[in-house]
């Protein structure tokens, strides 16, 4: 991390001092992953990232890559919007708030994340004038923002994060590398959770072509809270390449449906082995994660074990899924 | 480094990277946000804002502006607007939302935006225009403002002298202003303000004045978990941005929304529960759902006990002083007993299931029920004022008034700063014209019968002011209108002053042009939600050259043309009017720093925002900025956001000296009125027989604010109605409409005619392109089974509608939008000017006026169609069916007892006749005496129904008070018959 040119005097942390987040540093990471302007530089170098993200850099990780949507990655269908989002629309108004209009955008949780905490920082201080909040708002804040990072943060942020640190280079992988700090921080302050959020235990593995149709299939490859994957299209450009496959441009979905009518063997046997990749992820952060990273762990897994059962079917598979 | 240590640090850089810039009073996380609103320039580079001129794409030219705040002009929302300046011409390009308004919150409707095309209309008054040819003739002559105001300053000052104060009457439309043009009468002495309230809201007003002592509703939509409109207040209405777009919150927090209306408005199609109900059944249902409310025993008993004025009830009408409150749940449940869901259903048409399940709903809110009524059912029908009275009693049994989540009463949620020069006089003479005896209940002045009070009492007014109001299209009977404003022996002298040409204007001797929400100063503050705000509307091109330290000392140095601001000219004319001082009006206009100067604006202002506004001068002073610099800087100033239940507040200590409580728990004291930097207002409240004043009630044994009734409680009997001749009408009921279908004949239907677009304004719009392009045309709404029954057969066909004096062409538009048995056609439409006249070409069409003896017509000649002007854009107007003016074919229909126009119509629709045209419209004028006569037989005049000889109930609001002695009927009546 370079921090050479910054002349910015300490603040006294007093919320570090009483065991709280850093809140305004995640604040302003939450503001990162909003599309860049020009007043954000001075943030950038402020957490001494000399360069700032560029447009085209935003849309290629934000747009193009990553979507950063809680939607997108717990969500049954991998797709932005639907009942994950009303479901974390409905946390905030159990929190008595006004959801956004993307409640589930990462910047959203983080700043809810940040704003929490702030309260918590509140209701800790000595000066009564300050303890404006009763004994039942303090404890549902408290337990709004923990049940906040365990259930619809903790569960897609690392692996989400793990993702962009692979593939991002310059500001944004330096951003990402940032909030996994302090989300790891976070998360060891927090503890592992106790049981699964209703969320993950409701939802369903990935479909087997075989029996639920291509359909479904493809959709849950792509929809992470089922495959215990996230399928880039960075990911599907370099295992083309690999295969010496074509890359048709256009939605992951058609662009799967391409490589596997062109090799289907060989594509399914590739997909399985980046699950088996990604799912050393998920192994890595079992201890800070808990049942969490186990659950995910145990979809990746299973994902690759379909896709090798499928990749040994042959060409009548095949055809089932490309039809 | 560790990681704990490192992120530590990192923190703190932020937070001292955080604790700068906003020490420089800056927004430190800047752009979108998901979280705050935050989709607008950052407020420190308002004064330096760079945008990609759009007008050079695909090249990135940069223009440079000042964004200067303002309030919006077009309608009662008093939206936030931000002007941007131009820093290389000075000229205003666009107008935007200002985030800083805490009742728009940056947002606004197309109106507000469109303020460029008022500003810029190639047709605009520029200049003060003088009559030249006879009256109405259209022949006008430029001349100055000096010798415009010598003339009507002149005539102003010999009818005061000469003690004819009644003959200076001000009309005014929307005020779009808190008090200042009020005080100014109130300084010449001169009962002589006349709004235009009675075609407005006086029908709620009315309803919500007799419960709460104060006129208007503010609902909390934002936190309430029932939403129930009597309106399409999503779309229109008053502060409908403001509050749409908290409903919107509301809903999205999981409220429900209930809707009443008739048609399938864009309302009705965000509601839980759309209700059509027959037009002016409102209260029917109201009392039905009240009446299971209380029969289920689902209200909140305590409130009612504690806040109702049951005991005096009680003790009135069932003789039963000292009654348990136990006695009154019974007679409550009794009196209301008739009011079964199934009486609502066969008076509505909507089945008594459907209601139930209303019902239901309601009575789950609790403290968190928002209502709201302004319009519509409210000032459609006779008896209209129910339903804002039936509407409350809902409120009032939930114990939801003044909660979070429930309805306010306005003035709570609004605060009208004292200004630096009070006038302490009240005019000594009564208007009649304005207050006739025979509606002492009105809220408020019975304007819109002018022309037949101005003849029945054979009334004379020397001079007379229309301000930005246009009663000749806007006012039922528009050509009895015509006819008073050219008689010469009942109209000495019309000014208009107006931004725009309106069809009043017509008929004036001096136009004088106003200026738009850009070009004016004005101090607002409305009831939008459970806070208090100020917004500041100011002429952004002075606010700007001032920033460029151009001293500016008349608002005509920068407006186009000579149009001029109100503030500026009132001063002036007041000082022509009294330039010695001698009659004693002069002061109240006069500097306070250089005494016997004039009292410039900066020094107005300025004084307001220093002493009277709280928390404004050390807000200021933590930016190094002055009051009034931060408020031409940021243009409003939030007071409070949180008021709560001020009726639950005690009186202070310091109120409270030799204390007298009488029988009814009201507390009377003899401290004095503490300083306060609020502008008096309200109800008045007499003192006790030993002069001391009211300042609370007593419940259960503590002294409470209260309420400003005469009871200090919610008065669900109204002793005010008992006495004063309606004692049938005391409590919350249901009166049948005049176009209840008992009274109409077999081949009638209603017609409703209250309802508006989105995108206009009454007549002030009519220049704005966008808006014109947008909605131009007022179609007749029929619904199928109507259309087929009179024979109309495909959408577009012409048909004639007859109502009591003539008759109207239109388009019709056949749709199920709409219930069946009830046609519509909206309002703002049918704008025109008569053949040979100048003026707008925007949206006006040009017409033949005809008139033989007392009948009229008015034909259309030339529609809408492209014209060469300043605008290259009037050359793209594709339209050309601008609507029908229907208003003129409206007899004037006062309800009795809150003096609002019943708009509703009882027409007669048939396909049109051979000959007729679109646009066409034919009035009998003598026709509408006879209807103005018939409504008057409802009346209950003060001569023979007043209880103490007075002409009015004194506690009641009135906008200028005259003095106690005004009140006072001219004759000794017979004692009251009540």
């Amino acid at each position: 991390m370079r921090n050479q040119g910054l002349d910015l005097p300490l603040a006294p942390n007093l919320s570090q001092e009483s065991g709280q987040a850093s809140v305004d540093l995640i604040r302003t990471l939450a503001v990162f992953a909003e599309a860049p302007a020009s007043e954000h530089i001075h943030l950038w170098k402020t957490l001494g990232i000399e360069e700032s993200p560029s447009a085209s850099d935003y849309a290629d990780i934000f747009l193009f890559q990553f979507y950063p949507y809680a939607s997108v990655h717990l969500g049954p269908e991998g797709m932005l919007g639907g009942e994950a989002q009303n479901r974390v629309a409905g946390f905030w108004r159990a929190l008595g708030r006004n959801p956004p209009s993307d409640p589930d955008h990462l910047a959203a949780l983080l700043g809810l994340y940040a704003t929490l905490s702030e309260q918590i920082g509140l209701v800790g201080t000595s000066s009564s004038e300050l303890s404006h909040f009763s004994e039942a708002e303090a404890l549902m804040i408290t337990q709004g923002r923990d049940a906040l990072l365990q259930e619809h943060i903790a569960p897609w942020v690392p692996a989400y994060l793990e993702r962009i640190i692979e593939i991002a280079t310059g500001p944004y992988r330096s951003w990402a590398l940032l909030l996994d700090k302090v989300l790891r921080a976070e998360l060891v302050r927090v503890g592992c959770p106790k049981q699964l959020p209703l969320h993950l235990r409701e939802s369903s593995p990935l479909a087997d072509p075989r029996t639920d149709g291509a359909d479904a299939f493809i959709s849950g490859l792509l929809a992470p809270v089922r495959a215990g994957i996230i399928l880039a299209r960075a990911d599907l450009a370099r295992l083309s390449s690999e295969l010496d496959l074509g890359l048709r441009a256009g939605e992951r979905r058609y662009a799967l449906e391409h490589l596997l009518g062109q090799d289907s063997t060989g594509f399914l046997q590739s997909l399985a082995a980046e699950a088996d990749r990604q799912a050393v992820g998920h192994e890595d952060r079992r201890e800070l994660l808990g049942i969490t990273a186990d659950f995910f762990l145990d979809r990746a897994l299973a994902t690759s074990e379909l896709l090798r059962k499928l990749s040994e079917g042959g060409a009548r598979i095949t055809a089932e899924i490309v039809s | 480094m560790n990681d704990s240590t490192h992120l530590s640090e990192l923190n703190q850089r932020v937070s001292a990277a955080k604790a700068e810039v906003e020490g420089r009073g800056e927004t430190f996380y800047p752009g979108a946000s998901r979280i705050h609103l935050a989709s607008y320039p950052p407020r420190e580079r308002w004064n330096d804002w760079v945008e990609l001129d759009s007008k050079s794409w695909p090249e990135r030219v940069e223009k440079r502006y000042m964004l200067v705040p303002t309030t919006c002009f077009n309608c009662e929302s008093a939206c936030g607007l931000l002007a941007y300046v131009d820093r290389e011409t000075l000229q205003v390009r666009k107008f935007e939302g200002n985030p800083e308004h805490p009742g728009s919150r940056g947002r606004n409707c197309a109106k507000g935006p469109a303020t460029l095309n008022q500003i810029t209309d190639p047709d605009r008054i520029l200049y003060p225009l003088k009559r030249s040819g006879r009256r109405g003739e259209g022949k006008w002559e430029q001349v100055s403002w000096d010798e415009a105001l010598d003339a009507i300053a002149g005539r102003i000052r010999t009818a005061l002298q000469e003690d004819r104060h009644e003959e200076v009457v001000y009309h005014v439309g929307r005020p779009g202003e808190d008090g200042y043009t009020e005080r100014m009468l109130a300084a010449w002495g001169v009962d002589g303000h006349n709004s235009h309230t009675n075609v407005c809201s006086s029908g709620a007003r009315a309803g919500y004045h007799w419960w709460m002592g104060m006129d208007r509703p503010s609902p909390d939509f934002s936190n309430a978990k029932v939403i129930v409109l009597v309106s399409s207040h999503l779309e229109t209405g008053h502060y409908f941005n403001p509050h749409a777009q908290r409903i919107i919150e509301g809903k999205k927090n999981g409220a429900k929304l209930i809707v009443f209306d008739t048609r399938l408005s864009n309302t009705a199609t965000h509601a839980d529960h759309w209700l059509s109900p027959y037009p002016g059944s409102e209260p029917a249902i109201f009392l039905a759902i009240a009446s299971w409310m209380i029969r289920e025993g689902k209200y909140d008993r305590e409130f009612v006990r504690r806040w109702w004025n049951w005991q005096e009830y009680m003790e009135v009408v069932n003789d039963e002083p000292g009654a348990s409150f136990e006695n009154f749940e019974e007679h409550l449940r009794e009196v209301y007993s008739e009011f079964t869901f199934e009486y609502a259903a066969t008076e509505s048409g909507i089945d008594a299931a459907t209601l139930l399940e209303v019902a239901k709903v309601v009575s789950t809110a609790g403290t968190r029920f928002a209502s709201h009524n302004w319009r519509s059912a409210g000032s459609g029908n006779l008896g209209g004022w129910q339903v804002a009275r039936t509407l409350t009693l809902l409120n009032a049994l939930l114990g939801a008034l003044a909660t979070e989540g429930g309805t306010f009463p306005n003035s709570w949620n609004k605060f009208t700063p004292r200004p630096p020069r009070l006038p302490h006089q009240h005019p000594k003479k009564w208007n009649e014209v304005t207050w006739p005896r025979e509606y002492p209940l009105a809220l408020m002045e019975m304007s819109f019968l002018m022309p037949h009070l101005m003849k029945g009492q054979d009334a004379y007014l020397d001079v007379y002011f229309t301000r930005v109001y246009n009663p000749v299209w806007t006012n039922p009977d528009g050509f009895s209108w015509i006819e008073m404003l050219s008689d010469e022996d009942r109209i000495g002298l019309h000014v208009a002053m107006t931004p725009t040409w309106n069809e009043t204007a017509y008929f004036a001797d001096y136009i004088l042009p106003m200026g738009h929400a850009s070009e004016r100063h004005d101090l607002t503050s409305y009831e939008q939600y459970n806070g208090q705000w100020i917004a500041f509307r100011q002429p952004v091109l002075r606010a700007a050259r001032e920033r460029l330290d151009e001293e500016i000392t008349d608002t005509r140095q920068v407006n186009p043309g000579e149009v001029w601001e109100e503030n500026e000219f009132w001063i002036d004319l007041t000082w022509r009017i009294d330039p010695d001082g001698s009659l004693g009006i002069r002061e109240f206009f006069e500097s306070k720093k250089v005494p016997g100067e004039k009292m410039t604006i900066d020094e107005y202002y300025g004084w307001i925002f220093d002493n009277s506004v709280p928390g404004l001068p050390e807000a200021s002073a933590a930016e190094g900025l002055t009051p009034l610099e931060y408020m031409r800087r940021y243009g409003a100033f939030e007071i409070s956001n949180k008021v709560g239940r001020v009726h639950e507040q005690l009186v202070p200590d310091n109120e409270l000296e030799d204390v007298r409580v009488d029988e009814m728990g009201r507390v009377y004291s003899r401290a004095p009125i503490p300083p306060s930097p609020k502008a008096p207002g309200g109800t008045k409240i007499d003192e006790d027989e030993d002069g001391r004043r009211r300042v609370g009630v007593r419940v259960d044994g503590e002294i409470l604010k209260g309420w400003p009734t005469p009871t200090g409680k919610l008065e669900f009997w109204s002793r005010t109605l008992h006495d004063w001749g309606w004692p049938e009408l005391a409590i919350p009921k249901y009166i049948k409409s005049h176009i209840h279908p008992e009274n109409l004949e077999s081949d009638q239907v209603p017609l409703i005619t209250t309802f508006r677009v989105p995108v206009q304004i009454h007549t002030r719009s009519a220049n704005s392109k966008w808006l014109d392009e947008i909605a131009h045309t007022n179609p007749l709404w029929i619904h199928p089974i109507d259309a087929d029954r009179v024979g109309i057969s495909k959408t577009g066909d012409l048909v004639r509608v007859e109502t009591e004096l003539g008759y109207f062409v239109l388009k019709s538009w056949i749709t199920e939008g709409i219930r069946p048995g009830v046609a519509a056609c909206s309002h703002h439409m049918g704008r025109w000017k008569p053949e040979g006249h100048k003026g707008q070409r925007l949206g006006i069409s040009t017409v033949a006026l005809n008139q033989e003896g007392s009948e009229w017509s008015l034909t259309p000649r030339k529609g809408g169609e492209p014209f060469a002007s300043s605008d290259p854009d009037t050359m793209r107007i594709w339209w050309t069916d601008l609507g029908v003016h229907q208003n003129l074919t409206h007899a004037v229909h006062p309800d009795p007892i809150s003096g609002m126009h019943c708009w509703h119509q009882a027409v007669r629709i048939c396909p049109a006749k051979e000959g007729d045209r679109a646009g066409d419209v034919s009035v009998d004028t003598g026709k509408s005496q006879a209807a103005y006569e018939k409504w008057l037989t409802m009346t209950r005049s003060a001569d023979r129904y007043s209880p103490d000889g007075t002409r009015r109930p004194y506690w009641m609001l009135r906008p200028v008070r005259p003095e106690r002695e005004a009140y006072r009927l001219p004759l000794k009546t017979e004692s009251a018959e009540v």
